[in-house]
């Protein structure tokens, strides 16, 4: 298993779109993955479960992932993540 | 996803649970399809392919389909069943959260499980709409949209267990003229699939395995019966009218533009009541102005020269709920026909257009249903007028004197009715409606179902009165209803004086005959005498009594729908 946090810089923080994006990209992964803010967590690629996270700017997200492209997964979410989805 | 009204129907088996599993998985990759399909229409349109994307990543959610599997196989539950209860605590979680973006997001969980659900009950559909053998149906409640698709030729009979004697099947079974047996309560539950079954429509019974003689027994009176309504349809060129000589008008009820043919030939003068819910069903583009005129002429000019008689959509009640997220504790007393129209008049006007323009083309005239206010009429006159000087500017043929009538159903509509007559050209009295009305009974309860009965005095007294004040403007008042269809009431709806009686086809031999053995005082006298009587019952027995033997006891001794 491989983890990491990472914060959510922008204003909106994870809505709808955002959340759309996660999931397209943890869905491209073979492996596991989980994403996790106030001690919840969801399924990384339940678009259910990550809309209901609702992870406003500034809170701290742990992404986990485990399986054979565990730490691609993690680093590539927590990038998207990380770049505020291209917004400010 | 109340809206969805789906059933829950538990499963017994393993094997069914294997089943509902499969066929929700086949559900969500047709949900699939016809969202890529959806997204490729809309092309360059982000904000909407955007929607669309958000709509497919739900259809794909793991968590969706893991707990949908588990509400089947632990909860051995159909898939619709579990598809909406696994949704309806996604949509609750979403409307709970603080952030209102997300709450909003809910609305598309919901749209997604109604298309998941569409698909699974489609499929259903779909293999009633493929009987390749003639079968017997046997239901909790068949849904308009299904009946709308039945092969007619393949259904020997229906059995359902809700539902009263005016309920969807009852009304559709008369006017396909097969056996129906309703309120059964628990049929679907007993009867298994491939068991035989026989559905004796005149006594409301359903036999489940039935005995040898049984079988010899019904399929002589079967036989029988048919060789009856046969006969009674050969004598369809005679005009109608009572034993004394009196005519009489007797008028076609009908759902579909086919039907017409049909009509003119069982000698019906003219439509009484032409439904327009059922052509709205059928073809998805039906709101278009001029399917519908093809429609109404097509009727228009095959009955000709006898009127026609078209009704404005009657949606709502339990007919057609298209109203997304509407609840209604009494859809009955809500939304529903005249009061859905006036609030869509770009829905509204497209129909009104259509019937105008037919009126070129015959006699065809307007009814409005579910009247309760002088000013829906008056609306709705106004609505006409501007349609007929938009008609003659661009040179379209239209009567701009079209009669316009309205629906007497409600209380305020019948014992009002001196107020509306000064609008109106005609009325017809709606009896099933006017019934559970008056009587506040919902019709389609299997608990109350049998206190509904169009014979109430209460009732009674009511059409006597519309039928009085339409004679004293001038006017004249028909009867569409249920009641104009059953036999014993027919002398006392003679009796009270109303011009027109308009029944659905298979019909029209029965009623054709009872007209031909009452004589006009007999039923005056008898509609006098039923006006005083306390009670439904007491109303039917002086019925009965006054014209025993006059009438073959086949087709008044059974109290169970269709026949």
């Amino acid at each position: 298993m491989f983890q990491q946090n990472v914060t959510v810089p922008n204003r909106l923080g994870v809505h709808a779109r955002p959340a759309a994006l996660i999931v397209k990209k943890a869905s491209a992964f073979k492996s596991e993955i989980g994403i996790a803010a106030g001690g919840e967590e969801v399924n990384g690629k339940s678009i259910m479960g990550v809309m209901t996270l609702a992870a406003g700017q500034g809170t701290e997200l742990l992404v986990t992932a485990s399986g054979p492209d565990e730490q691609r997964a993690v680093e590539e979410l927590c990038a998207l993540i990380g770049s505020g989805f291209g917004e400010d | 996803m109340e809206e969805l009204r789906v059933q829950r129907l538990p499963l017994s088996t393993r094997a069914e649970a294997e089943h509902e599993k499969a066929r929700f998985e086949e559900a969500l990759g047709k949900t699939r399809t016809e969202l890529l399909a959806l997204a490729s229409r809309l092309g360059d349109l982000i904000e909407g392919r955007q929607l669309i994307d958000a709509h497919i990543l739900l259809v794909d959610d793991p968590i969706l389909k893991r707990d949908v599997h588990r509400r089947i196989s632990e909860g051995m539950l159909n898939a619709e069943y579990a598809v909406s209860q696994v949704l309806s605590e996604v949509i609750e979680r979403f409307e709970s959260m603080k952030d209102p973006y997300t709450r909003e997001r809910s609305a598309d969980v919901r749209d997604v499980g109604r298309r998941i659900i569409n698909q699974l009950v489609g499929a259903e559909k779909e293999a009633l709409m493929k009987l390749d053998m003639p079968v017997v149906i046997v239901a909790r409640e068949l849904d308009p949209s299904v009946t709308a698709g039945l092969r007619k030729d393949q259904v020997l009979g229906f059995a359902t267990d809700e539902g009263g004697s005016t309920s969807h099947t009852a009304i559709l079974a008369r006017s396909l003229g097969i056996p129906a047996v309703v309120a059964l309560r628990e049929a679907a539950e007993t009867v298994q699939p491939r068991q035989m079954v026989i559905v004796d429509g005149i006594h409301g019974r359903v036999i489940i395995d039935p005995e040898p003689d049984e079988i010899l027994y019904y399929t002589e009176l079967g036989k029988r019966y048919r060789e009856a309504q046969a006969a009674l349809a050969r004598k369809s060129d005679t005009p109608v009218a009572t034993s004394d000589g009196r005519p009489v008008e007797l008028a076609a009820n009908i759902e579909f533009s086919q039907e017409a043919e049909a009509a003119k030939n069982c000698g019906a003068r003219g439509i009484g009541l032409f439904r327009t819910e059922f052509l709205r069903l059928l073809t998805p583009d039906a709101d278009d102005e001029e399917v519908q005129y093809k429609a109404y002429s097509h009727v228009v000019k095959t009955l000709a020269p006898y009127p026609v008689i078209i009704r404005t959509l009657d949606l709502g009640g339990d007919k057609f709920l298209g109203t997304p997220g509407l609840h209604e504790r009494n859809p009955f007393l809500g939304y529903r026909a005249i009061r859905i129209c006036l609030d869509r008049p770009e829905i509204f006007k497209r129909q009104l257009r259509a019937i105008m323009r037919a009126s070129a083309d015959g006699d065809a005239r307007l009814l409005i249903p579910l009247v309760s206010e002088v000013s829906q009429v008056v609306a709705t006159r106004g609505l006409l007028a501007g349609i007929s000087a938009d008609l003659t500017s661009d040179g379209i043929p239209h009567n701009p004197h079209m009669p316009v009538g309205i629906m007497v159903e409600t209380p305020a509509a019948a014992i009002g009715i001196d107020l509306f007559l000064p609008h109106v050209d005609f009325v017809s009295i709606g009896t099933n409606d006017l019934t559970q009305y008056t009587l506040a009974v919902d019709r389609g309860s299997p608990y109350v179902a049998r206190l509904f009965d169009s014979m109430h005095p209460a009732v009674l007294r009511q059409i006597a009165s519309v039928v009085q004040a339409c004679h004293e403007a001038g006017k004249w008042a028909g009867v569409c209803g249920q009641m104009a269809a059953e036999p014993l009431s027919v002398p006392l709806l003679l009796g009270m004086g109303v011009d027109e009686l308009s029944v659905s086809l298979s019909q029209i031999p029965d009623i054709r005959e009872m007209i031909g053995i009452i004589d006009t005082s007999m039923a005056r006298d008898l509609a006098g005498r039923a006006l005083e009587l306390p009670s439904a019952s007491e109303v039917r027995s002086l019925v009965r009594t006054a014209i025993a033997g006059r009438f073959p006891g086949i087709l008044i001794d059974g109290d169970g729908a269709g026949g």
